[in-house]
């Protein structure tokens, strides 16, 4: 759910990019020394932002009949960290409004804000909290990208409520006409999110167990097995 | 392999060659004046311009437009019938209704956004990512984050190219004929293109230390110069749409509605 570039005044469009500015900056300055310490990993970096990307391609089904993406902002804070995420999701809003005409130039910060900031920071909150109450691996994966989704979309139709407020109702009537609209699809696709990402980390435990070790996720990678003999992995 | 259609037209409009510089000028110049203008006359004015300058001089195919206008539609339809709709709380009850104010403020929305969308669509439409991306390191843009952004832009082609690969893989399989196959075959898809990611950075990044990479991936930057004649015309076209559209005595709102 991108807010399309003239959807929101002129005094709002700024303050939601001077909101979203700290974050982005911050993530910036964290890309900027982990590329200076490590130059390598501005490989990895820019295969992250490309696959935030494409993410945006896949369709899951929705309950209105349509299909919708998912936002990715989740399954990128678990797997990259929110600070990251900032800055790889203004790179690729920025793209997505330029090369795909989803979202804009004016709406980029508070965009950003919503998907950059709010999102991944929820989701690694909900990851990070599902987990140090030791509950399963896949529980915190499904929290965290149903939730970065959940929020994403609820901080959307805030800034949507306040550019336009309703005649009668002001701007609690607005946000709740906005929720009311974009909960049709998004609370499926949020859950639909949410169970993609629990499928996904458990085909990366199988076929990438190196490239989550080294992400930090451990947690994702199933333990050997006890017996290793006749045990084999079935196709994707 | 084929990226985005805008993509593909940026990289083929004869506009390509102008400088970044100059054409960010005249796209954020038509921006701000859509949002900062009345919106009538000034949104309409400002999506003529744009779209007669993208499908003149620029020579973008008008099926490009309408493509990346049918990818901003979902959500502006959407989210202009919200602002249609208010409530109404009298005698007969408590309802959801359009009243003319609501209408207008609806109508006026859509106008901005189909007037910054066409202004940002021609900027997208002539001008290379790669272009964007040397113009703004030259302009002080830090250097990793440059990198990371243009890395970005790379590899999505390959990733996209993959992404089709699998999913017409799976669609042979039946992979999607009803929701709970395509629940099914979207995670693999993710985990496969994920997967791959990872692996074509660590080729890329095989590649380069063979190639005794030291933290720097600089690319031929091809600086196209400023062009006098673009700018002056430029900033004449934007006095004139200001001056034009603050001449129109207009309340800043749909001129006329029936109710």
């Amino acid at each position: 759910m991108h807010i399309a570039e003239g959807y929101l005044p002129p005094v709002q469009a700024a303050a939601w990019t001077l909101a979203a500015a700290p974050f982005v900056v911050h993530g910036g300055r964290a890309l900027i020394a982990e590329v200076r310490e490590r130059p390598e990993s501005r490989l990895l970096l820019g295969a992250a932002g490309a696959f935030t990307f494409v993410l945006s391609a896949i369709k899951l089904p929705s309950v209105t009949g349509s299909s919708s993406h998912p936002t990715g902002t989740g399954l990128g804070a678990v797997l990259f960290r929110p600070p990251i995420m900032a800055v790889l999701s203004t790179i690729v809003l920025l793209f997505q409004a330029l090369l795909l005409a989803h979202g804009g130039i004016t709406t980029l910060g508070a965009n950003v804000f919503s998907m950059g900031v709010v999102g991944p920071w929820v989701g690694y909150g909900a990851y990070r909290a599902c987990r140090a109450v030791r509950l399963p691996f896949a529980v915190g994966v499904f929290a965290a990208l149903a939730l970065a989704d959940l929020s994403t979309y609820v901080t959307t139709s805030i800034q949507l409520g306040l550019a336009h407020p309703d005649p009668a109702a002001g701007v609690p009537g607005s946000m709740a006409e906005f929720l009311g609209v974009f909960a049709l699809t998004q609370i499926p696709l949020a859950i639909a999110e949410g169970l993609l990402g629990v499928v996904v980390f458990r085909l990366l435990g199988r076929v990438a167990p190196g490239e989550l070790r080294s992400l930090g996720l451990g947690a994702a990678v199933p333990a050997p097995p006890r017996q290793a003999a006749g045990a084999s992995g079935s196709g994707e | 392999m084929t990226g985005p259609a805008i993509d593909v037209a940026a990289w083929s409009s004869p506009w390509r060659w102008k400088s970044p510089g100059d054409k960010l000028l005249l796209s954020g110049g038509l921006v701000l004046a859509a949002l900062l203008l009345p919106t009538w006359p000034a949104s309409p004015a400002v999506a003529a311009v744009a779209v007669g300058l993208a499908l003149g001089p620029a020579r973008v195919p008008a099926r490009v437009l309408a493509r990346a206008a049918r990818a901003a539609a979902v959500f502006v339809l959407l989210g202009t019938a919200t602002i249609a709709v208010t409530w109404r709380s009298d005698d007969g009850g408590f309802g959801p209704t359009v009243t003319g104010q609501s209408l207008a403020a609806a109508v006026d929305t859509l106008a901005h956004t189909v007037a910054g969308t066409a202004a940002v669509l021609l900027l997208a439409a002539t001008t290379p990512m790669t272009d964007l991306l040397a113009w703004a390191r030259r302009r002080g843009v830090a250097e990793p984050v440059v990198d990371v952004a243009g890395l970005v832009y790379r590899m999505l082609f390959v990733l996209l190219a993959t992404l089709g690969a699998v999913r017409a893989a799976q669609v042979a399989r039946l992979g999607y004929v009803d929701r709970r196959a395509t629940m099914r075959s979207a995670a693999p898809l993710v985990a496969a293109v994920l997967v791959r990611a990872f692996d074509r950075a660590r080729r890329l990044e095989a590649g380069l230390a063979g190639r005794g990479f030291a933290g720097n991936l600089g690319v031929l930057d091809d600086e196209r110069p400023t062009s006098p004649r673009f700018v002056i015309g430029t900033v004449a076209g934007l006095t004139v749409l200001v001056a034009g559209c603050l001449a129109v005595p207009t309340s800043g709102h749909v001129p006329v509605l029936p109710w």
